[in-house]
């Protein structure tokens, strides 16, 4: 996968996306990459060459499911929700990140 | 993600990829849409939106995964880091892989035998189709007679054919024989068959009509190596049997007949025989039985129509092929006689049915050494774990999952096996050949297709995989199992490491002492029968001893006498000086030939048609002192014994004591019945000792001798083959050139071959011989590799118990209770193998009785021998590492790490 500038930090994506799904129930792809972005006030910008490998390792992982549906613009779109294995997998990412960050806070203000 | 999921996803990749593909393409549209709607111009919005996504095939490839590609790539990685880790080992990776491809080359040359001589189908059309057809009890061996009928009669086949399947041609006109395998067919045998011209054209019904003219057809590689390929050869001649065949045309490449291990080189029709054997031949004798036939059945009819319909013209043709000269009983069984088929899509074959138990015997052999050196292989394996538990422990803390490593360990077995597998398959090309050259006569060879076809192939990428992943899964287990915490820490001082860590190790070895110890009692049976056929006294000495055939062509319009050419030639070498003894005989012993007759003797009533046969021989004076028999009583024949005389006979003691219960038979007569008449009486003139006839194996058979002089086949023109016994004095050789001159300058027509009297009696114990030395190289390896198994993982154990030893060195125990603690441990291994390999014995070597000579499959002394053989190896084996466990040095050991 190629790495470019504006990616999100790695590991984060299926983060954010399992979010979003928890959020905002079934979405396609595209939707998601929009949410991201306005939601983080285009902060974060997801790469969308390695939204769709993500997506369907989480969906082959179990913690997301797809089926095809139809927008309100009449176009075939596949929609993602969350299973209830994606919404442990949320509650424990959301955890660690927390924890992370957490680390990080203390290491810029002690280190 | 799961492997199967994995493989699932290539499989349905092309739903997959469509699925991807409509998603991918809504994800464009909507972008494009979004850039339109904030006023680019919809070209440049299609660009803007690509070059966002990035690579597009790119990214479908990525998104199909982990899926196939990353897949391929963590399997280039594993066989990468195989690679390394086996080539930082080279010593563990060469015994590996050494007893694997033995192992494996070992199965696939049996294997390749195998596909040989019964999977193959044969190189015609539809074989499926073909259908030998037989005569119950009778066998599968017919008559002209009987032949002729069933083709002018039958309908339930859509084609049926006759050959002969054991003809010898002899190409040179006349001095020594180079014979060529042929055989004598119907007219409608290429037809039938579905075999084409390579060149020419092949026989024709027309071509089989009685009084046909001598034609021949020749197979693709007869015409390559004795016409170097010459198309001017079609309407040349050939001689055969000295007489002249034309040769009209050439067979398609490939085909040489449907006896397997056989390679025809020469098709003739079966009229042909007139010519061949002139009139002597066997086209209208009712008691010749020379042919098999064969039918191809017709798509819609099943085997119970054609049984059913041979039924119905089975007493017409019995009937109308009586032979005559039979006594009125035989001939009432033979109208009895009714027909039966069996598929034959592989061919025919004498060797088939003479090898088939040995070759499975050997398969089921080679399988039992895979298996002892998968399991020593697994054992290297498993010590290797535990010296890879640091790196495996430092792999797991790093993330790495358990599949992972159990991946990364199968990639390495796996790969020994492959690597394994491909010097085996070499190993085997050479093996199969080995085998086959071991299990031909010297005079008659065997051909055999041995080229590597899908089922070899097939077969040894299966036992590779097999093996690797038998060997491997084990350990790889284990290893994966390794606790991160306590594989890191362990490195610190353990004072006594747990013995649960070899059980498996110790199983395997257990494993290994069992089977081998069954593959050793099996050999030593083995080889004690064949010590026994091959020392046991056969009633004649064989060596110094030279047999040479004779045989003369019939001569149109005058009979060949072959008696007074044999008295010429018997009195030609007997004056050389390097002759000791000469004599001639019709049959020699264990050449497969034999003559038996219907005793008639006073006071003997037979208890089966069996029990009132006796075999016979015809011989010349000075036979038995040639071929080292002794004359126990009465009399040699001599010049008194004439045609026309009183008729004698030699008798052995074996023939003595069944018909006249006497160990002295000298002066009592017998008389013999053929068909409805009797011959003799012949008078006994003398007793020899029992001498084997047909086979070494043979319980010896009452034998009787007539006189040469006295037999009116042989200077009747009837008989015209005969056959030469020479002696040699003293160890000396006798010149076979100016042997040959001799003879010819007798006759110049004369067809002579020559063979060692020692050859022959070898020959006839060839099969015996090749499961025995198979049997011994296999057990030995057997032995060979259970003992590397013990030595392995005691060496492991005593190193990894160096701590403990030292520290119960240091406390006071004795070098002598170090060794006995270690040597208790071996002795417990062994004595289960030996218990478990016992039983598994017991069970499999009556599976080989009928291999056995003089041995009962349970024989006491080869088991116990075997049993003492391995204990003792093993003891050895286990000698050193004892020897080392108790030179440990305390404070070495325990200043060490």
């Amino acid at each position: 996968m190629g790495k470019s500038k504006n990616d999100i930090l790695q590991g984060t994506l299926s983060l954010l996306v399992l979010k979003t799904l928890a959020s905002r129930g079934p979405m396609h792809g595209y939707a998601i990459t929009s949410h991201i972005q306005q939601v983080s006030s285009e902060m974060l910008r997801v790469e969308e060459g390695s939204l769709y490998p993500a997506l369907h390792r989480m969906e082959q992982d179990g913690w997301i499911c797809a089926e095809w549906g139809v927008t309100e613009k009449n176009r075939q779109a596949r929609l993602y929700s969350l299973t209830a294995a994606g919404r442990k997998q949320l509650a424990s990412e959301v955890e660690s990140w927390a924890r992370l960050t957490e680390g990080v806070r203390r290491v810029l203000r002690y280190a | 993600m799961s492997w199967s999921r994995r493989l699932l996803n290539l499989f349905r990749s092309n739903r997959h990829s469509s699925d991807l593909d409509r998603e991918l393409a809504f994800h464009l549209a909507e972008r494009i849409d979004d850039l339109e709607a904030a006023g680019l111009s919809h070209e440049a919005a299609v660009i803007e939106a690509r070059r966002r996504f990035g690579n597009y095939g790119g990214t479908k490839e990525h998104t199909r995964d982990a899926d196939v590609v990353s897949w391929l790539d963590a399997l280039a990685d594993d066989l990468r880091f195989a690679l390394r880790a086996l080539r930082h080992s080279p010593g563990f990776a060469l015994v590996a892989i050494l007893s694997l491809a033995l192992g494996i080359g070992a199965n696939t040359a049996i294997f390749t035998l195998i596909d040989a001589v019964m999977l193959r189908s044969l190189p015609v059309s539809h074989p499926e189709e073909l259908v030998q057809v037989t005569m119950g009890e009778r066998g599968p061996v017919f008559t002209n007679p009987i032949w002729e009928q069933l083709r002018d009669h039958q309908t339930v086949f859509a084609g049926i054919f006759a050959y002969s399947a054991f003809n010898r041609f002899n190409l040179s006109p006349s001095g020594e024989v180079r014979a060529v395998a042929g055989s004598l067919v119907s007219g409608n045998y290429f037809a039938v068959l579905g075999v084409q011209p390579a060149l020419g054209r092949l026989l024709s019904n027309s071509d089989d009509v009685r009084g046909c003219p001598p034609l021949a057809v020749l197979s693709d590689a007869f015409w390559r190596s004795e016409f170097g390929a010459d198309p001017a050869a079609i309407g040349k001649t050939i001689t055969l049997n000295s007489h002249a065949f034309r040769i009209v045309g050439v067979a398609q490449s490939g085909f040489t007949g449907l006896e397997v291990g056989q390679a025809t080189s020469i098709f003739a029709p079966i009229c042909a025989d007139a010519v061949l054997s002139g009139p002597n031949n066997a086209l209208d004798r009712r008691s010749s039985w020379w042919l098999t036939v064969v039918g191809r059945t017709a798509p819609d009819v099943s085997l119970e129509r054609i049984r059913a319909g041979l039924a119905s013209l089975a007493p017409g043709i019995f009937e109308a092929t009586t032979p005559l000269s039979a006594g009125a009983e035989q001939q009432q069984r033979y109208r009895k006689t009714t027909f039966d088929v069996k598929p034959a899509p592989n061919g025919l074959s004498l060797i088939r049915r003479q090898y088939r138990p040995a070759l499975l015997t050997l398969m089921v052999i080679v399988a039992l050494v895979l298996l002892i050196a998968c399991a020593n292989v697994a054992n290297l394996l498993l010590a290797r774990a535990a010296v890879r538990r640091r790196e495996i422990a430092i792999r797991v803390a790093l993330g790495a999952s358990r599949g992972r490593i159990v991946r990364q360990l199968l990639t390495e077995s796996v790969l020994l096996s492959v690597v394994a597998a491909l010097l085996g398959l070499v190993l085997a090309q050479w093996g199969s050949r080995l085998l086959v050259s071991f299990l031909s006569p010297s005079s008659d060879p065997i051909f055999l297709n041995l080229a590597f076809d899908r089922r070899v192939l097939g077969f040894s990428i299966a036992v590779a995989m097999l093996t690797g992943i038998g060997f491997g899964l084990a350990p790889a287990w284990r290893s994966a199992r390794v606790q991160p915490n306590a594989a890191l820490k362990a490195n610190a001082r353990g004072v006594v490491e747990g013995q649960r860590g070899l059980s498996l190790g110790k199983a395997l070895v257990v494993v290994q002492v069992a089977v081998s110890l069954t593959l050793i009692i099996g050999a030593g049976l083995l080889l004690g029968s064949f010590k026994k056929l091959a020392t046991l006294d056969p009633g004649f000495r064989p060596s110094d001893v030279l047999l040479v055939s004779m045989s003369h062509p019939p001569r149109p319009g005058s009979n060949v006498d072959m008696r007074s050419i044999s008295e010429e030639v018997l009195r030609r070498v007997r004056a050389l000086p390097e002759v000791a003894a000469a004599s001639v005989s019709q049959i020699t012993p264990l050449s497969n030939t034999s003559w038996n007759e219907d005793m008639v003797v006073d006071g003997f009533s037979a208890k089966s048609e069996m029990d009132g046969v006796a075999y016979f021989n015809a011989v010349s004076d000075d036979y038995f002192r040639t071929l080292g028999t002794p004359l126990l009583a009465g009399r040699d024949f001599n010049q008194g014994d004439r045609l026309g005389g009183a008729k004698v006979a030699i008798v052995n003691e074996t023939m003595a004591r069944h018909f006249y219960k006497t160990t002295d038979p000298v002066g009592r007569t017998f008389r013999v019945r053929v068909g409805d008449r009797m011959e003799g009486p012949f008078q006994i003139v003398g007793l020899v000792k029992d001498a084997k006839y047909q086979t070494l194996r043979e319980e010896t058979l009452a034998t009787a001798f007539i006189p040469v002089a006295q037999d009116t086949t042989i200077g009747g023109g009837l008989n015209l083959d005969l056959n030469l016994e020479l002696r040699a004095t003293g160890g000396g050789a006798i010149a076979l050139p100016s042997l040959k001159k001799i003879l010819l300058d007798v006759d110049p027509s004369l067809s002579v071959k020559f063979t060692r009297f020692a050859t022959q009696v070898e020959d006839s114990l060839r099969r015996e011989r090749l499961l025995a030395t198979l049997s011994g190289f296999f057990g030995a390896l057997a032995l060979l590799l259970a003992t590397m198994g013990l030595y392995g993982v005691l060496s492991y154990n005593v190193a990894r118990r160096r701590n403990e030893i030292g520290i119960r060195v240091a406390l006071g125990a004795g070098r002598r209770q170090v060794t006995t603690m270690v040597l208790a441990e071996v002795s417990v291994m062994v004595c289960m193998g030996l218990v478990i390999g016992l039983g598994l014995a017991l069970g499999m070597t009556r599976f080989i009785a009928s291999f056995l000579f003089g041995l009962a499959p349970t024989d006491a002394a080869t088991i116990g021998g075997s049993m003492a053989l391995l204990a003792g190896v093993a003891l050895f084996a286990a000698y050193l590492p004892a020897r080392r466990a108790s030179r440990v040095d305390p404070m070495e050991a325990l200043r060490e790490d």
